[in-house]
């Protein structure tokens, strides 16, 4: 009996060991290592030097403003962005900036190719987006929805308070970690309706003084073209491009106009009685390739066009902008110039337009008419 | 008592009668011994009678036999090393043959630890035994790449096709992250197992100081060793394994042990290799007026202003195909690649018994690369004698001695950048002749360069056992390496001035060991048994090495001794890698057994090296392991199926010497004159760091052995976690310290993994063997810590015009790349995404996408792909080796088949890129390769993989081919062919006729053919960084016919 009961307990042993044996099997086989010996799990990378290049932010309103600088130092991606704390500098928060507008965004590539406004237009659409925001890229737009109604311009008198200023932080995350970008600011330039705006006051948005009398306020600054090849002044005999002493022989005005579409842009001479000069006499002029604008409409004073706003649509080096960031024209006629020699003169313009409407570009030679006839 | 001895006499007495009265009758049996596996006759097998237990003879030289034996008794037939056979005789007299069939088993079962012998069953480590057989028929010129696929967890990649040097070898995983060089020259620091050559160390990597800018000869010690010298080859994989081997031990040890004399008739053994490289497939290329019509469509396809098409007529080998100049079909790589005939010879002459023994190998080997101007040759002589005198003493020596002789061509061994460039030349030009050839030519074939590599090795042991159980033993090796090499570069290759560049190098290392050894048994039935193992060992080593570099010397005849001339002198003198370290260890072991069930192992180990830091000078190094054998369980008794069980488990640390001089000590360095007085200055390039510890291994192993069904099936399974601790990274210092950077032990690896191996004796018959073995390796590496500054990512960007990044990243696999994410390929030009603020065009370099470009991800979401859209990605290291093997045997047939497999592994194809690359400039007199096999984006609408690489006008700013993206990662996985083996071994009595005593002959194969679905030629013929680099040596195909003819020495 006892003989019995001790080889019982023996069976029992050996049951418990062998299952024993197996546990163990099992235990290391199905558990893995990285649990056993608590190796860390790979976390996405948030480096410690995450900056921006700037953090005075200075969008001009009216347009489309996308400021980089983020450098993420090779962290990984998809960083998540958000715009906290925003605030002016004495507390108070700033709301302004985040309300939601309709503003175009592309949806297809523009090409300066396109054979119609609606062609165009199937290319973009609106959507409602918050006049300010910053992108996975870590870029800050202002939407050129923001206007100088909707957001308040730095103050006229050109000062930077505290007070006056936005402030506002950066929160940066990934599944790595967080990292908080404190006190950014932004500083909104007011709406420049078109470029160049060497006639509007920068802070004001009133005239612009002479830049060499900047404190007589009768003085007054003008867009001038951008190129003037053979202008020669009919009753001065002088090249009107090439004086300096006159330099406002020719200014150019852009300005609205009532009466058109909504959509339209107008190229109009003035000689020096401010009477219009019939655009025919500029005779090289290729007026279909102009401007990026269909319908065109040409009278004895005007040459119209139905455009899309803004001009240029995109900064793409197309016919109509050849540095891309700006429109080009150029109104051109040619005549017999001493010698028998073809002479052509060129009225070039660099310029933008950011805000729809009824647009007309002036050419006004003030001092004296340039001269169509042969020599 | 005395009623005992009573009992006791009478049945002795009793006994011994019966015994005379059995032996009254007697029958003569007589026959022939034979080996299973050589189907010859077996000498000196030892026949021995059962009951009652006696030796009666041994087998003759012809494996004849005769005793005379009573009736109804039981032979046994013993020889060491094979299965005793066992014979019932009955009464008749007859003629019988004895089979003797090689004990796998009992081969395997002698294990060297901490280098003494031991029984593997009293072992806890992790241990690997290669049988010699396995490593032959194949003349490879390194015998390592023939251990590749047959350990589990040693992941071998031949590499490299150069003759005389190595591939990579990594033990469980990957132990560094340092990296020299950059783009396709990046180069991952080698952390080879140390090798151990009848107990003397070996240090593999020592020719990989430079990485791929090899100087000096780099061939490998390695390739210095003839295979047919190899008796047997063990690997050991866990720390209670390597513990006792110390410094080096961390990446695991690889014993190889040469043959012994063991016949007592002398023997001599020829083995004749003839066999034949032969060059892969190499690229294809439209030759003559394909490819001047190749280009011509390109241009005029892809012109984007009439310049274009003017800038043909301003291109003489475009427009002036009448020209005899620009005439021609001349196929390149011929010209650098061509197969090669190739011999190698060995004699084998030893005798002895264990008593005395000696053996002598002389080897030659003459081997030319497919690569022309390069090759390999070795001689070797080495001889071993051993002395036993008597159980208590025995002396063992030897030395090797072995010249290698390498011709590098041009090239730097590992990269044959020259051929490379050359082979893509326009085939339009002329082939190379006497009037006409271009300097690179010249260079590639006719440029001097004799290496060589004389390397002597000497070693005595003597040991001595005082009483039973407790011996002394001592031995003391050097080892002597002196490296040459003289290139002479003609002027004809070389702008019209030859030059000179020529290295010196000398290498030793004085090794002593000297060792306590105890073994006891005690206890009732000596069920306890201790073993007691304590040694010291010193390392002395030194190295220095020198070189001149001279230009414009003055012509082809006189190649020197020159002078210094300091104009047309290049630098030279001692190079950086000059070595002088000293390390001192203690080690002790004990090891513990009841009844071979349970087995304890214990060991501890005292390093000190010369290049610790002066804080840590000494590291400690334990390990501990445990055993248990199951099967012994007598409850286990009943399963008749179950031959062999045991768990292991061990704990283990190693260390490894990771500082160099000047990361302890800094450097000073001559910093010209002041006031005509030379000064020396502090470099300030980096801070010397005293506390520099060495990398640190620490390693846990649980395995299992079970042998199924008499071992028929046997299986050995491991797991392991592996961790690489206080690795060097050097870290960047602000400039306030006044010192670039700081070399730290911040950097911390973990691989675990899993290794199985499964052999199975399925047939075992008569005339029919079938042996099938696989096993594989799972290995994942886990990077563990880097200096906390970097917040766990280091990017090593990589300037080279092969800008592939490397990140490491804290808790992913070490070695990621870093590369732009390529999805497709833009079917058409509206396809490009759009900016939606700003209206703009995905592009790069102000240059928009178009259809026919690389679809990249735009990983910032900024729509411009630059710097910023770099994503983490892939793994260059392999994930999954292994291998399969097949052994038949059929009467006197033998085949043996091996197979590699590697999987899981990223591989850069930046060959592919390349290749695809010489389309970018089609006014250049490069070659034009045809693209039809490729799917390559043509037209508008196209779907393809392959972006357009024709657009030659863009291609600079949109770079479609850059290295560094996803395009070229592709999965690196293989399934090689390796080797096949085919063998006949002549009929015994034929060969004698003619002198022999046995011949076989075998046809073999290496790299025979390979399974992958990479786009490239040969997944395997990669850096260690995964990358496939157009500028590396191929492997070649061997075919061989070998013979083993033995002469007939006896009577």
């Amino acid at each position: 009996m006892e003989f019995k009961k001790f080889k019982l307990i023996k069976q029992m042993q050996s049951t418990i060991k062998k299952e024993f044996i197996f546990l163990l099997f099992a235990a290391v086989i199905t558990s893995s290592c990285r649990k056993i010996f608590n190796l860390p799990k790979e976390k996405e990378y948030l480096s410690n030097n995450v900056n921006f290049a700037n953090k005075i932010l200075e969008p001009v309103l009216g347009r489309t403003n996308l400021i980089g600088g983020f450098n993420g130092d090779n962290s990984t991606q998809p960083i998540h962005f958000e715009i906290v704390n925003a605030r002016y500098g004495d507390g108070r928060p700033v709301t302004d900036i985040f309300q939601k507008a309709q503003t175009y965004v592309w949806t297809a590539a523009y090409t300066g190719t396109e054979k119609s406004l609606a062609e165009i237009e199937a290319k973009r659409h609106l959507e409602e987006h918050p006049l300010f925001e910053i992108r996975s890229s870590g870029e800050f737009i202002m939407w050129p929805s923001a206007t100088n109604d909707l957001v308040t311009p730095r103050p006229a008198d050109s000062t930077n308070y505290p007070q006056d200023t936005r402030f506002f932080d950066v929160k940066i995350t990934n599944t790595g970690g967080e990292r908080l970008i404190r006190d950014f600011q932004i500083r909104p330039w007011r709406e420049r309706p078109y470029d160049p705006a060497d006639d509007m006051n920068l802070y004001t948005g009133g005239p612009a003084p002479f830049p060499e009398t900047p404190y007589n306020v009768l003085s007054r600054n003008y867009i001038r073209p951008s190129r003037m090849d053979n202008v020669v002044g009919d009753s001065t005999d002088i090249d009107l491009g090439n004086d300096n002493y006159h330099r406002n022989n020719v200014l150019v005005y852009i300005r609205p106009f009532t009466g058109g579409n909504g959509h339209s842009l107008r190229f109009k001479v003035l000689n020096k009685d401010s009477v219009a000069i019939d655009p025919a006499l500029f005779n090289e002029t290729e007026w279909v390739r102009l401007v990026h604008g269909f319908n065109l409409v040409k009278t004895k004073e005007y040459v119209q066009y139905d455009v899309a706003y803004p001009i240029p649509l995109v900064n793409l080096s197309t016919i109509y902008a050849p540095g891309g960031s700006n429109a080009y024209i150029e109104l051109k006629y040619s005549r017999t110039g001493f010698g028998q020699q073809r002479v052509t003169t060129v009225l070039g313009l660099n310029f933008g337009i950011y805000r729809a409407g009824d647009w007309e570009i002036v050419f006004h030679f003030r001092k004296d008419n340039p001269r169509f006839k042969d020599e | 008592m005395r009623r005992k001895l009573l009992f006791y006499t009478a049945l002795f007495v009793c006994l011994i009668s019966l015994n005379l009265k059995a032996q009254a009758q007697t029958v003569t049996i007589s026959g022939t011994v034979m080996d299973k596996t050589t189907k010859t006759a077996f000498p000196g097998v030892t026949i021995v009678l059962e009951k009652p237990y006696k030796a009666l003879a041994q087998s003759g030289v012809d494996g004849h036999f005769s005793v005379t034996v009573p009736v109804n008794s039981t032979l046994k037939f013993n020889f060491i090393g094979y299965v005793t056979q066992t014979e019932k005789i009955g009464t008749v007299a007859k003629n019988i043959t004895v089979t003797m069939s090689e004990d796998q088993k009992s081969l395997a079962d002698v294990v060297i630890v901490a280098y003494q012998k031991r029984t593997k069953e009293t072992t806890t480590g992790s241990a690997t035994i290669i049988s010699g057989k396995e490593i032959q028929d194949i003349p490879v010129s390194n015998v390592e790449q023939l251990l590749q696929g047959k350990v589990a967890g040693l992941n071998i990649q031949n590499n490299t096709g150069a003759p005389g040097f190595r591939g990579s070898v990594q033990l469980r995983g990957l132990s560094t992250l340092s990296i020299s060089g950059s783009g396709n020259d990046s180069f991952l620091q080698p952390t080879s197992p140390l090798y151990i050559i009848d107990g003397v160390p070996l240090d593999a990597d020592k020719a990989a100081e430079f990485g791929f800018q090899t100087q000096g000869p780099g061939v490998s010690p390695l390739s210095l060793i003839p295979q047919e010298d190899i008796e047997s080859i063990q690997v050991m994989k866990d720390a209670q394994a390597t513990s006792l081997y110390g410094s080096r031990g961390a990446y695991g040890v690889i014993i190889i042990s040469t043959k012994r004399g063991n016949s007592k008739i002398p023997r001599v053994r020829l083995t004749s290799n003839f066999f034949v490289n032969a060059p892969p497939k190499l690229r294809e290329t439209l030759g003559g007026n394909s490819e001047r019509q190749a280009k011509l469509q390109q241009i005029i396809l892809n012109a984007t202003s009439i310049n274009d098409i003017r800038r043909i007529d301003a291109t003489p080998f475009l427009a002036d195909s009448l020209n005899a100049y620009w005439n021609n079909s001349t196929n390149w790589q011929d010209i650098f690649y061509a197969t090669t005939y190739n011999t190698e010879h060995n004699l084998a002459l030893d005798g002895g018994d264990p008593r005395f023994n000696y053996k002598a190998n002389l080897g030659l080997r003459t081997e030319n690369g497919v690569i022309k101007n390069t090759g390999f040759d070795r001689y070797n002589l080495s001889m071993n004698v051993e002395l036993k005198p008597n159980d208590k003493f025995r002396f063992f020596g030897s030395i090797y001695g072995s010249l290698g002789k390498q011709q590098k061509g041009d090239g730097l061994g590992l990269l044959q950048s020259g051929v490379a460039a050359n082979g893509q030349a326009s085939t339009l030009l002329p082939p190379p002749s006497f009037y006409q050839s271009s300097g690179g030519i010249i260079s590639a074939l006719k440029t001097n360069d004799d290496n060589s590599t004389r390397n002597i090795r000497s070693n005595v042991e003597g040991r001595y056992e005082f009483i039973p159980g407790f011996a002394i033993t001592s031995s003391l090796s050097y080892d002597y390496t002196s490296d040459g090499e003289a290139t002479f570069t003609p002027a004809a290759a070389n702008a019209q001035f030859a030059k000179v560049y020529d290295y010196v190098g000398r290498n030793y290392t004085l090794y002593n060991r000297n060792a306590i050894t105890y073994a006891k048994s005690f206890g009732s039935n000596g069920d306890h048994t201790i073993f007691v193992n304590t040694f010291n060992e010193i390392y002395k080593r030194g190295a220095q090495q020198g070189i001149i570099n001279q230009v414009r010397t003055p012509n082809d005849q006189y190649q020197g001794p020159l002078g210094f001339d300091s104009y047309n002198s290049r630098g030279g003198g001692v190079l950086s890698t000059y070595k002088n370290a000293t390390s001192a260890s203690f080690a002790a072991a004990l090891s513990y057994d009841y009844k071979k069930k349970y087995v304890a192992e214990l060991s501890y180990r005292l390093d000190g090296t010369s290049t610790s830091g002066l804080e840590n000078p000494y590291s400690k190094n334990p390990a501990i392991g445990v055993r248990y054998n199951f099967q012994k369980e007598t409850f286990f008794n009943n399963l008749s199926w179950l031959s062999t069980g045991s768990l292991r488990l061990t704990w283990g640390q190693n260390i490894v010497p990771s500082g160099t001089l000047q990361s302890i000590y800094g450097t000073y360095n001559l910093n010209g004159n002041y006031n005509n007085t030379p000064t020396i200055g502090i470099d300030y390039g980096f801070i010397p760091n005293p506390n520099l510890k060495p990398t640190t291994t620490t390693q846990w192993n649980f395995g299992f052995d079970l042998g199924l069904w008499q071992d028929k099936v046997y299986v050995v399974f491991d797991t392991y976690y592996k961790k690489v601790d206080n690795l060097l990274f050097d870290r960047p210092l602000t400039n306030s310290t006044g010192f670039g950077t700081i070399s730290s032990n911040d950097v911390g690896i973990a691989n675990y993994g899993y290794e199985l191996m499964i052999t199975g004796k399925l047939v075992t018959a008569k005339d029919f063997n079938l042996t099938m073995s696989a096993n594989g390796a799972i290995n994942r590496d886990v990077l563990l810590r880097i200096p906390q500054e970097y917040n766990g990512q280091v990017i090593k960007i990589d300037g080279s015009s092969y800008p592939q990044r490397i990140v490491y990243r804290v808790g992913r696999n070490t070695l990621s790349n870093y590369l732009h994410i390529n999805e497709g390929v833009y079917s058409r030009d509206t396809d490009v995404p759009v900016d939606p603020v700003t209206g703009k065009k995905y592009q790069t370099g102000g240059i928009p996408f178009l259809g026919g470009d690389p679809r990249w991800k735009d990983v910032n979401g900024d729509y411009i792909m630059d710097d910023r859209d770099y994503e983490i990605t892939g793994n260059s290291q392999p994930l999954v080796t292994g291998g399969i093997s097949t052994n038949i045997n059929y009467k006197k047939f033998g085949l043996n088949i091996y197979t590699t497999f590697t999987a899981k592994r990223t591989v850069l194809n930046n060959a592919l890129s390349d290749r695809l690359s010489i389309m970018r400039d089609p006014y250049s007199l490069l070659a034009v390769v045809p693209l039809n096999n490729l799917d390559i984006w043509r037209a508008q609408g196209d779907v393809s993989k392959y972006p357009t690489p024709y657009d030659y006008a863009r291609f600079n700013q949109i770079q479609p081919l850059r290295p560094d993206q996803t395009l070229w990662a592709e999965e690196g996985s293989y399934l090689k062919i390796n080797n096949v083996t085919f063998s006949y071994t002549f009929e015994k009595n034929f060969v004698r006729r003619f002198g022999f005593n046995n011949v076989r002959v075998y046809f073999s194969t290496n790299n025979l053919v390979t399974f992958s679905g990479y786009s490239g030629p040969n997944p395997e013929n990669v850096t260690s960084l995964g990358r496939d680099i157009s500028n590396g040596y191929p492997v070649p195909r061997l075919y061989n016919l070998g013979f083993n003819i033995e002469l007939n020495t006896g009577n």
